[in-house]
């Protein structure tokens, strides 16, 4: 892409340097804006991949190897990179950006400052400051910590997606795993719960002692008296036994980074509300990623889908509605986002769980099931007005990890079957982020 | 526009890429060069970023073997689509890669010259000249009245290339089903462009199917029935891409809507389904076991290329011949393999007759009717083709 930059003129701020920042910034510039970008970003290195945090940690990636793009790549974006740069205030009225650094106007601004893991119910009772997983930061201290000589026993509490990528790390890493969660199955929200509890029966194999209805009660630090240096942690549960960990790892879902955005100055719903361009309840601040509730396809409703791909193409469409805007079309003839579908997958150590659409089973929806001793796949179907069945979401679950299987191959033509939808959908962007939040 | 046309799409797939490498466990050509489909994207714009003419990105291209393998490579089959957990797309990403290898020459005209279907000679229809084999009284919507006059067809039938090539009867057979079953029905004997995709000529296949699409429109057929998943995905984004109003259904589905019954018994082998890598949803699949009547989960399935794909015979035929080799490897031993797409028929006859093994070897279409495709002579009449009169002939249409 050759940019030629003129010195005045707008100047587009993007707050947050991960997969949505990215892509905004790669579409500004390939839809043609030449103008000035500036990234705020709160982190000193480039921008990291989330996905692959948990496999720095389990020693399959080198720390490296998770940060998707180099220098040299981003360089040729032409932006002005502000590092270190904590944003403490977005006024959208004044068009301006406090941060930590100083003020900063602007003419569009794109919010694209992702999650935060949250802590929430871990017991307030222990000085201990329990491992999590999001920033590279957290994953160098989370590794650092389970790869101590006297590491051995870890207690992973919770029962997501990230949960079950660190607890596969730690496997990995050759560790005792317990995995505790308040719900009584694994894969919240993402799994029924047959496919759950085969995908539990995966965890079993692998030595994972599961505590599932569960939640911790208490965490003393107890000092080994046969090593200064070794402190345990004795957790004791809501069923009121006691067990000692080396480590505790908590990944209670995720909390948007929407701190400096002041109280009312957008529509809000769980995030920052949108349009089909990634418009804000303010025309010149967009919204990308786990900070946008844009529209979720299956239900037709505005939900946060944050998922990596979701990111990706938000921060892409916020960039080129922007350059459209810049560039005097107001009509925004640039493609939008109609919606999403959300899909997961998952693989922990030999087992595979392979997700897409809803897993909301109603009175017009019913669950076919296939069983085979390698694999259990759930579709739920939903009875349409004319009385044709629509899938609307699967399960799949298998017990093997092997790409290009043909498990994988059976998820992505479930999928399929599923964005099938996509085409009937009305193609035309909405313009007005207020319609039917959850 | 910088020095390689397609920049654009590199950089969002690069956007989007993690880099986590599970591509490159999925597929044999990546595994054999070991690069990530985003480290493709990567390796590209690096080279136009590295070079200050197209001279020097060609020759920084040429210079990086390992991209040059696996864009030549690609079976296009979407296998590491299916298994990246962005779903981040592969096809486009190497169409376009071929886009641009086309622009710099780094395609050899001998391996694509044969393969130009929207020209008048090709293999396809230079095979048909040699060997006398003519729809033309089946393209009822163009003969002698006029177009306008011949506008009244419901139906067109779309055989593909390769089926109206290496098995006429077969398609004079289908044809006059359709019209059994009580509708107007005309032939589109075309390529519907994969192999000019393939080769790097992606906007020259668009046009080749909007003609065709054009052709359709004036036959007045609302419907386009297909034998194969890859012409019909081809055509049913022609149509959209036209705003046209003509439906493409599988030839399965139209003949169960129909109340079609197969005019032969299945054969006493265990069958095992070839689900073609174009059939994205699996729908072509399950459309032919609800007209052969058998369950999809009662009879095995095998996914992936034949080896056809993405035209890498023209770039590395042992390659080819070792995906081939896998897929077959695949099937319980003994079984009658069923494929969706014609030109998947053709790959394994090809293999099978050089290669011998239990397996028996059928287009989806053969097991629904009369006609049988005679491999052997379509090969022998291929062998036969290059030389004499024909020979001098072909050599002078089609290089």
């Amino acid at each position: 892409m050759t940019i030629r930059r003129s010195s005045t003129g707008p100047v587009v701020a993007i707050i947050g340097y991960g997969v949505a920042g990215v892509n905004t910034l790669i579409a500004l510039r390939g839809a043609g804006y030449q103008g000035k970008i500036r990234v705020f970003s709160d982190i000193d290195t480039l921008p990291y991949s989330p996905i692959l945090t948990s496999y720095y940690v389990g020693g399959e990636k080198t720390f490296e190897e998770c940060f998707p793009w180099c220098l040299e790549e981003l360089g040729a974006l032409d932006a002005e990179v502000m590092n270190s740069c904590r944003v403490v205030e977005l006024d959208p009225e004044k068009h301006v950006i406090r941060t930590t650094e100083g003020i900063y106007t602007y003419t569009k601004c794109v919010i694209a400052s992702g999650a935060t893991p949250m802590n929430c119910s871990f017991t307030d009772a222990s000085e201990y400051e329990p491992l999590v997983l999001r920033t590279m930061k957290d994953a160098a201290r989370m590794k650092a910590a389970i790869t101590k000589p006297d590491c051995e026993r870890v207690l992973v509490s919770g029962a997501s997606m990230v949960a079950l990528k660190a607890l596969e790390a730690c496997l990995n890493q050759g560790l005792k795993c317990t995995l505790v969660g308040m719900s009584s199955h694994v894969l919240d929200f993402n799994a029924l719960p047959k496919a759950a509890m085969r995908f539990e029966k995966g965890l079993r194999n692998e030595g994972v002692q599961l505590r599932l209805g569960q939640v911790i009660k208490a965490v003393k630090e107890k000092v080994n008296p046969n090593s200064l240096t070794r402190r345990r942690l004795e957790v004791t549960f809501s069923s009121g036994e006691t067990e000692v960990f080396d480590e505790i790892i908590v990944a209670h879902g995720m909390r948007c980074n929407l701190d400096f955005v002041q109280n009312g100055s957008f529509e809000m719903g769980e995030a920052l509300l949108v349009d089909g361009f990634m418009r804000t309840s303010d025309p010149d601040v967009y919204a990308a990623g786990d900070v946008a509730q844009a529209t979720e396809l299956i239900s037709g409703k505005k939900r946060i889908v944050g998922n990596w791909k979701n990111a990706a193409v938000q921060g892409a469409c916020a960039g080129r509605a922007i350059a459209s805007e810049l560039a005097g079309d107001r009509l925004f003839t640039e493609k939008g986002f109609i919606g999403s579908i959300p899909t997961n997958t998952i693989a922990v150590k030999d087992t595979l769980f392979n997700s897409a659409g809803t897993m909301e089973v109603t009175s017009r929806r019913y669950v076919r099931e296939y069983e085979d001793d390698d694999m259990l796949i759930l579709s739920i179907f939903q009875e349409e007005a004319d009385g044709t069945m629509r899938l609307v979401g699967f399960n799949l679950v298998c017990n093997e990890d092997i790409p290009g299987s043909k498990a994988y191959e059976t998820g992505a033509m479930l999928t399929q079957r599923i964005k099938r939808f996509e085409s009937s959908v009305d193609q035309t962007p909405h313009t007005s982020p207020l319609i039917q939040a959850d | 526009m910088g020095l390689l046309e397609c920049s654009k799409v590199y950089w969002e797939f690069t956007g989007q890429c993690t880099q986590c490498g599970h591509c490159t466990k999925a597929c044999a050509s990546l595994s054999a060069t070991d690069m990530t489909l985003g480290g493709i994207a990567k390796a590209l714009l690096r080279a136009e970023r590295n070079a200050g003419s197209v001279k020097e990105l060609r020759a920084r291209i040429v210079e990086d073997t390992r991209l040059v393998q696996a864009v030549r490579s690609c079976f296009l089959c979407d296998l590491c689509t299916n298994t990246c957990f962005a779903h981040n797309d592969a096809n486009g990403l190497v169409y376009h890669a071929r886009v641009d290898f086309q622009n710099l020459a780094l395609i050899p005209s001998d391996t694509w010259l044969s393969l130009q279907v929207d020209q008048e000679w090709d293999i396809f229809t230079a095979y048909r000249s040699v060997y006398n084999i003519d729809f033309s009284d089946l393209r009822r919507h163009m003969l002698a009245d006029g177009p306008k006059a011949q506008a009244g067809f419901d139906l067109a039938f779309f055989p593909g290339c390769s089926l109206a090539a290496y098995a006429p009867e077969l398609t004079r057979e289908i044809f006059a089903s359709l019209e059994e079953l009580g509708r107007e029905v005309t032939l589109i004997d075309r390529c519907c462009g994969s192999p000019l995709k393939n080769a790097g000529f992606f906007n020259r296949a668009e046009a080749l199917c909007n003609h065709i699409a054009e052709e359709i429109l004036g036959t007045g057929a609302t419907k386009l029935v297909c034998v194969c998943p890859g012409c019909a995905n081809n055509m049913e984004t022609a149509f959209v891409r036209n705003n046209l109003q003509i439906e493409t259904i599988s030839l399965s589905a139209f003949l169960t809507e129909s109340g079609f019954i197969p005019k032969r018994d299945l054969p006493d082998a265990p069958l095992c389904l070839s689900r073609s890598c174009q059939d994205h949803d699996g729908s072509y699949l399950e459309e032919t076991c609800s007209v052969l009547g058998i369950d999809s989960f009662a009879c095995s399935v095998f996914e992936g290329c034949c080896g056809a794909g993405g035209s890498v015979a023209t770039f590395d035929h042992k390659h080819q011949s070792q995906q081939t080799e896998r897929k077959l490897q695949s099937v319980p031993k003994g079984s009658t393999v069923v494929s969706m797409c014609p030109t998947c028929t053709y790959t394994y006859a090809l293999y099978l007759s050089n290669n011998r093994r239990d397996e028996i070897n059928k287009h989806y279409t053969e097991l629904l009717f009369e006609s049988q495709i005679d491999w052997d002579t379509v090969f022998d009449r291929f062998g036969c083709m290059w030389t004499g009169e024909t020979g001098a002939w072909l050599a002078h249409v089609l290089t």
